[in-house]
């Protein structure tokens, strides 16, 4: 799913990371532990294609997505990633039904029967209509990792998905996170410094400035 | 609060500095337009007032009568008087005089006897030449000129008159110290003799000896009819009551500029606020409470208004003095001719107009300091956002519009329509305050789109109506203003235009003097008239006969206009009806100057003076527009003001020809009939009505020619802001661009987005400040115009230029939320989500 070589990425002359290698297969669900200011975001927005890389080469599903232009980049994004932040996102004038069905509705094909299912799935039923200034922030996640699953994108990027949650609000949504990733044959590149985020995984990787190691 | 300004407002200011800078130039133009139009019009007024003071002299009072004069006799008894010290007599004559490139130019001259006009009136004592003898004061043909009258006249050495008989020649022998309009002054025995004033005088200039009773000397003079004894300073008064709606008009004008100003403020802060959203919640847990909060916004505000009213009247002086030297003081009104003010600075209004600056942005900063007070920490830290303004703020925009209808109907305070200005702002801010409202009730029925980009568009102006009110204020701040004024300037042109055609029926005019000063000493003698009926071409002639005189001694003289009107409904503007003449009473039809400030109209009956001083009764039987005399006027027949004044002379013929291109061959036999009358034919100037169009136009577009400034001031400023406002609103929304790129928005659709917001604001914007500026105007057309100036005009919407204007302000503001798109659409903003701050 997700091949990753020699990945180097630079800011002038300070190096954020060099020779990262990564291997996802389809399904697999990996988590990448780090120091603060490793260069784990840094990583995910290199293999989103939403930031440049030095050096190296990733391919998803066979297409090396830094070779393409920025429009295809974000077509490829729009139809085969989705995304969790740490700071949910949530678009603040859209209501809950309307934030999760945002990526089908970027590829023309509105599906409320999908978003309806995937309410239900991450256990916000009836919250559609609700604007996000009434939600909590677990509940909030939850529809962020609705948003991220509505259009059964083959990679999902989590970027400290539990870091704005309490210990049991995050045990909650790790647990929803993990069900749906693997629900929907996902795969799935988390990066936390939650150890607890880190053991739902299928493999635990660690970044450091010379590559990945585990 | 000092120590909050400077560790966190401050790194913000600096920051931004563009987007700060903005509105510290709003607030700057503001200030330095309202006070370079105030320092203009007050050095202007006490040049003007000083002039008239010292060509007036000291008196304790004047004697005065219509201007006709009145009969010298009443001297010997004023001057005998024994509380009477000295009696000065004057003749005041208005004519014109040839200057060096033989065009005439108005002059006024003074006859006064030099051995009594010393102790009164200082400046009008003649200062002979080096090497002219002393009694050259008494030469008839010796004239003294005021310095502005040898600048004008290039310091001549003859000067040739225009007196009734035809031109008279005079000797320049020296100066005096007058200031003010050029004026000459001559012995008074020249003046009544060379000028036909034999046995007249104009006025006596009296002051008592140390003890007298004012009143009780005037009652024993006995005072015959049409003389009355008035303050010295009257004229000073007079031209400051007259100027002054004129002055103040032309101030709110400029004010127009600050108000715009604080709406750009309004703008600025609320996105820095929105903008700060984390920083200002963070705070709030840290411990700042919500009124410090709301306390450091206004803070912000009130140094931007600060900084900006001490910019603005540094500005605003250096405006002035360039205005003085480029308009003389004349921003186009036309109150205080032939003056040369010297900039006269004025501290007070100067802390006035510092504190007007301060209070705009302080005024513009309220919502956005309450916003910040109200902000709820928690959420601002999820990054939800504030919500919109509670219910209880829905009241405010319609009782405001309410409130402005009533105040519309207000009669003028002070003579000023100052209920009319407060209904504009309540129109203004109403109408502003009712965008959110507006917004909700039109999407109301629009269901969310399921295309994705319309869909961020629409729910966005559905759940965050606060942010389109700032970025809507700005545009029908601005757009609602210059709609306002264009309509007004329009209908005020079309109005003249079709007055004129009215009042220009003939295919040929030809006039001696064109104003009531030089009416007496210019005319045209009646034989003329019968030779033009008689002239070959000629099918009908009409005469004209314009003299003054005053109603109210506290009120400028209003103008007597004399005239061959066979049908008054059609050959008069009329705007009221046409009562009967009645058989008692002699028939007179007055302007709307004259029915509103005297408390006239149809149906009224006064006793009015003639030229002479002599009263007759009369009746008014219908009001006509006049958009010339604002002090008032009264047209009567021809052949009553003849019978009663035994004065045949005229001013004007209007001729109506055969054939309009017969109008030369007319007007040289027009000149040899005059010739052969002996008189001057070079004072026979003749004029097509087309051309007396174009003048009175060309008078009318240099008179509104300082509004049509500041009202482009206002609209760059209106624009302006709607740049700053638009692109510090797109930057402020770089995370959500962020996720959108996430999401897999490509940049074209984000910029698509932002522009396709911009015009929809704009376009929604442009709408509410169009049906805003039409309301608006409705307020200056039928209720400020009529309350300032005594005058009615018709409602006029000029579309096409209405279209450019809404347009300007789109694509302004369309291009701008693109550009700033395209700013904030860069390769980085995937990486905004990752912002903190």
């Amino acid at each position: 799913m997700l091949d990753v070589s020699a990945l180097t990425k630079r800011y002038g002359d300070t190096a954020v990371f060099s020779g990262v290698n990564l291997r996802v297969a389809p399904g697999e669900f990996v988590a990448i532990l780090g120091e603060s200011g490793v260069g784990k975001s840094t990583l995910l927005n290199c293999i989103a294609g939403l930031d440049t890389v030095d050096a190296g080469k990733v391919l998803i599903n066979g297409t090396a997505i830094n070779t393409l232009d920025e429009t295809r980049q974000a077509l490829f994004r729009r139809d085969h990633l989705g995304f969790i932040f740490q700071a949910f996102h949530v678009l603040p004038h859209l209501s809950v039904d309307q934030n999760i069905a945002l990526p089908l509705l970027l590829q023309g094909a509105p599906d409320p029967k999908r978003v309806d299912a995937l309410l239900n799935a991450v256990d916000l039923i009836g919250l559609g209509p609700r604007l996000p200034q009434t939600l909590s922030g677990g509940q909030l996640q939850r529809v962020a990792i609705a948003r991220a699953l509505v259009h059964k994108p083959k990679l999902i990027l989590a970027d400290e998905p539990t870091g704005n949650l309490d210990p049991k609000t995050a045990e909650r949504v790790m647990d929803v996170l993990a069900q749906q990733v693997r629900q929907h044959h996902a795969a799935c590149v988390l990066v936390t410094h939650s150890r607890m985020a880190a053991s739902r995984a299928d493999r635990v990787l660690t970044l450091t400035p010379n590559g990945i190691e585990g | 609060m000092l120590e909050l300004l400077r560790q966190l407002s401050w790194p913000e200011i600096r920051h931004h500095p563009w987007r700060n800078f903005a509105a510290l130039l709003a607030v700057m133009l503001g200030v330095a337009l309202a006070f370079s139009v105030q320092l203009i019009n007050q050095s202007a007024l006490s040049e003007f007032s000083s002039a008239v003071r010292s060509v007036n002299g000291q008196p304790d009072f004047e004697l005065r009568g219509q201007r006709g004069g009145f009969d010298e006799a009443l001297y010997e008894r004023v001057a005998t008087h024994p509380q009477v010290a000295i009696a000065s007599p004057v003749v005041e004559i208005d004519t014109l005089v040839l200057d060096a490139h033989k065009q005439r130019v108005p002059l006024r001259v003074l006859g006064i006897d030099p051995l009594v006009a010393g102790p009164l009136s200082p400046a009008l004592m003649p200062q002979p030449n080096a090497g002219v003898d002393r009694l050259s004061l008494f030469d008839p043909k010796g004239i003294y000129l005021n310095g502005p009258a040898r600048v004008r006249l290039a310091e001549p050495k003859m000067l040739r008159l225009q007196s009734q008989h035809g031109l008279v020649e005079f000797q320049v022998m020296g100066s005096v110290a007058a200031g003010g309009v050029p004026i000459a002054v001559i012995d008074i025995a020249a003046a009544q003799e060379r000028f036909g004033w034999l046995g007249k005088l104009s006025r006596i200039d009296v002051r008592l000896k140390a003890g007298a009773d004012r009143q009780k000397v005037i009652d024993e003079l006995a005072l015959p009819d049409g003389v009355r004894a008035a303050s010295p300073d009257e004229g000073a008064q007079r031209a400051s009551n007259v100027s002054r709606a004129y002055r103040v008009n032309l101030t709110v004008l400029a004010l127009v500029a600050l108000f715009t100003g604080a709406f750009l403020v309004f703008s600025i802060l609320s996105l820095s606020v929105a903008k700060r959203q984390p920083q200002l919640a963070l705070l709030g847990v840290l411990g700042l409470s919500a009124r410090q909060r709301m306390q450091m916004v206004l803070a912000e505000s009130a140094l931007l208004g600060c900084v900006g009213s001490v910019l603005g009247l540094l500005l605003g002086t250096a405006l002035a003095a360039v205005g003085l030297r480029l308009f003389s003081g004349d921003l186009g009104g036309g109150y205080f001719p032939g003056i040369a003010p010297p900039l006269r600075f004025d501290p007070l209004a100067a802390l006035l107009y510092f504190l007007l600056g301060i209070a705009a942005a302080v005024i513009g900063g309220w919502l956005p300091a309450r916003q910040a007070q109200r902000l709820a920490p928690a959420q601002a830290l999820k990054g939800l956002g504030m919500a919109d303004a509670g219910t209880h703020w829905r009241w405010v925009g319609p009782a405001l519009l309410l409130a402005s209808g009533p105040l519309a109907l207000l009669p003028p305070i002070a003579d000023m329509p100052l209920a009319a200005y407060l209904s504009v702002a309540c129109l203004l801010l109403g109408g502003i305050a009712c965008v959110p409202a507006g917004i909700g009730l039109l999407l109301r029925g629009v269901r969310p789109p399921e295309h994705a980009l319309a869909l961020l568009a629409v729910e966005r102006a559905r759940h965050q109506r606060q942010t389109a009110t700032v970025a809507v204020a700005g545009v029908v701040a601005s757009l609602s203003l210059a709609v306002a004024l264009t309509i007004m300037v329009a209908s005020f042109r079309d109005s003249v235009t079709r007055w004129l055609d009215a009042l220009l029926p003939a295919d040929l005019y030809a006039h001696a003097a064109t104003t009531g000063g030089t009416g007496d000493i210019v005319v045209l003698p009646p034989a003329l008239v019968e030779a033009a009926a008689r002239t070959t071409g000629v099918k009908r002639v009409k005469a004209q006969r314009v003299a003054s005189v005053v109603l109210d001694p506290q009120r400028p003289a209003i103008g007597l206009i004399a005239r061959d009107v066979d049908d008054p409904a059609t050959e008069l503007p009329l705007v009221s009806d046409l009562l009967p003449a009645p058989r008692d009473a002699t028939s007179i039809y007055v302007s709307e100057a004259l029915a509103t400030l005297y408390r006239m109209g149809p149906g009224t009956r006064f006793s009015m003076p003639l030229p002479d001083g002599r009263r007759i009764p009369v009746f008014v039987r219908a009001v006509w527009r006049d958009y010339v005399r604002q002090h008032g006027a009264v047209t009567m027949h021809l052949a009553d003001y003849r019978r009663l004044t035994a004065d045949d002379r005229v001013n004007d013929i209007a001729l109506w020809l055969d054939a309009p291109a017969d109008a030369p061959r007319v007007q040289e036999a027009l000149r040899q009939a005059a010739r052969k009358q002996g008189l001057d034919d070079a004072l026979l100037e003749f004029a097509a009505p087309g051309e007396i169009r174009a003048v009175s136009l060309r008078i009318f577009d240099r008179s509104f020619a300082v509004t049509y400034w500041l009202q482009a001031v206002a609209i760059a400023i209106g624009l302006f802001g709607i740049a700053a406002s638009f692109s510090a609103q797109v930057l402020a929304r770089r995370k959500e661009f962020g996720l959108l790129a996430h999401l897999g928005l490509t940049r074209q659709q984000v910029l698509t987005v932002v522009a396709a917001e911009g015009a929809v604001w704009t376009a929604a914007g442009a709408l509410v400040g169009l049906l805003l500026g039409i309301g608006v105007s409705v307020v200056l057309v039928h209720v400020v115009n009529p309350q300032s100036f005594h005058w009615t005009m018709d409602l006029l919407l000029p579309w096409w230029r209405l279209t450019l204007l809404c347009a300007a302000v789109m694509v302004a503001g369309t291009s701008t939320a693109w550009l700033a798109g395209r700013s904030a659409a860069s390769r980085q903003m995937a990486l905004a989500v990752k912002e903190d701050w």
